[in-house]
């Protein structure tokens, strides 16, 4: 028979198996590789996600070493293949649905979008801090004119009269110290 | 870890194997063995007096040779179950023997009634026969855990239920030849009682021991 119809790579599967029953390290080195895709194959028709898949095909290889004794050469060998990748595949679906009712993935909309001022109370702490150092940076022209203007909220005369500038100077003084701030925290 | 990083580190850490021999001779070779621990188990405490007298009645020998039946066809069944390219169904195999003792130890009890009344379903207790069957059966299914250890990554809990029912069984063949139970309804109770009790704790823990044996195997590699 062939060896590429499915009987026929049975039969040379089946001859490998006995083979490396008897020790031969080559024989199970091909064996092994050769029959990976059958196993994945096996293995797809009962799980989903290459990962899971994988890791279905490892235990199916771990299982296939520790029970080898138990095949028979007699008889062909991909139902017992078949059986041992079947199980193993249920056994990770099982798993997988299990970690599945428990966990929820994350995702953008989860990690920042949290309901209520409170809960995200950290983020604005650190805009303030941020803002905070952006004015100390300032020329000190312009610092005076934001701390006064936004940050004490003077009136623009109030302002004119504790510093001595002129209404337009202060006025000019915080378009700038504003357009200075916009850059800064927004352009970076 | 790769795929074929696992298959390279198997290759490397193989050694020879000795092929399992056909389930059918293992199974001969498990009654075998059990038949001959229940054998001295009985010479030991002796047949019961009227043994003789016992198996000349049709109904009562084939009784105990639907329990040995049972018992035999169960064991088969343990060590097809046991491999993995074998039918889930061998599981069946035992069951129609096993309802048909159960149906024969029925029916006699309603033969007890109709000879005695209601006297012939009085119900005593024997805690001497669950002793000996569950006593039997745990340190017969260690034993049996041995023998289908690798059955541990395929079908932990049948093979394991299996394995339990053929001890249980025998393990009843032997007290009916050693032991006092006249009315029916006692050896319902007390003997298939027994065995139940001695399938669930043999699939439940056997098969758990299996499965951690398995999960062991797995988490080492």
């Amino acid at each position: 028979m062939a060896e590429n119809t499915p009987d026929g790579r049975d039969d040379a599967w089946g001859r490998l198996m006995a083979q490396a029953q008897d020790g031969d390290r080559r024989a199970y080195d091909r064996l092994l590789r050769e029959c990976l895709p059958f196993l994945r194959a096996v293995i797809r028709r009962r799980l989903r996600g290459e990962a899971d898949v994988e890791d279905a095909v490892q235990d199916t290889l771990l299982t296939l070493h520790q029970i080898r004794a138990t095949y028979d050469p007699s008889r062909p060998i991909r139902p017992w293949l078949a059986a041992i990748a079947e199980r193993r595949a249920l056994d990770r679906a099982r798993a997988t649905g299990r970690r599945g009712a428990r966990e929820v993935e994350l995702d953008a909309t989860l990690s920042e979008t949290l309901p209520g001022a409170l809960t995200n109370e950290g983020e604005a702490r650190l805009a303030a801090r941020d803002v905070r150092a952006a004015v100390a940076d300032l020329p000190a022209g312009q610092r005076q004119a934001i701390e006064l203007l936004k940050l004490k909220e003077l009136s623009l005369a109030e302002a004119a009269a504790q510093t001595g500038s002129s209404v337009t100077a202060l006025k000019v003084a915080t378009h700038r110290a504003i357009g200075a701030l916009r850059r800064k925290l927004g352009g970076e | 870890m790769r795929t074929e990083d696992l298959v390279t580190a198997m290759v490397r850490e193989m050694g020879p194997v000795r092929r399992l021999r056909p389930p059918l001779v293992r199974a001969a070779l498990w009654l075998g063995f059990s038949v001959a621990v229940i054998a001295a188990l009985v010479l030991y405490s002796g047949p019961r007096a009227d043994l003789a007298e016992r198996l000349a009645r049709p109904w009562e020998a084939a009784q105990i040779a639907l329990a040995a039946l049972t018992a035999v066809l169960a064991a088969i069944a343990a060590f097809h179950l046991s491999l993995p390219d074998r039918s889930g169904r061998w599981a069946l195999l035992p069951l129609p023997g096993f309802a048909l003792w159960v149906a024969s130890l029925g029916w006699g009890c309603v033969a007890d009634f109709v000879r005695l009344g209601p006297g012939g379903l009085a119900l005593g207790t024997s805690w001497g026969c669950l002793g000996f069957i569950l006593g039997l059966s745990v340190p017969m299914g260690g034993a049996m855990l041995l023998a289908l250890r690798h059955a541990a990554p395929i079908r932990p809990v049948p093979t394991m239920a299996a394995g339990t029912l053929s001890i249980a069984m025998l393990a009843s063949v032997g007290l009916s030849i050693t032991h006092h139970l006249d009315a029916a309804i006692m050896v319902l109770v007390w003997h298939a009682g027994a065995v139940l009790l001695a399938v669930a704790v043999g699939a439940t823990a056997g098969g758990r021991a299996l499965a951690r044996q398995s999960a062991l195997v797995q988490a080492e590699a």
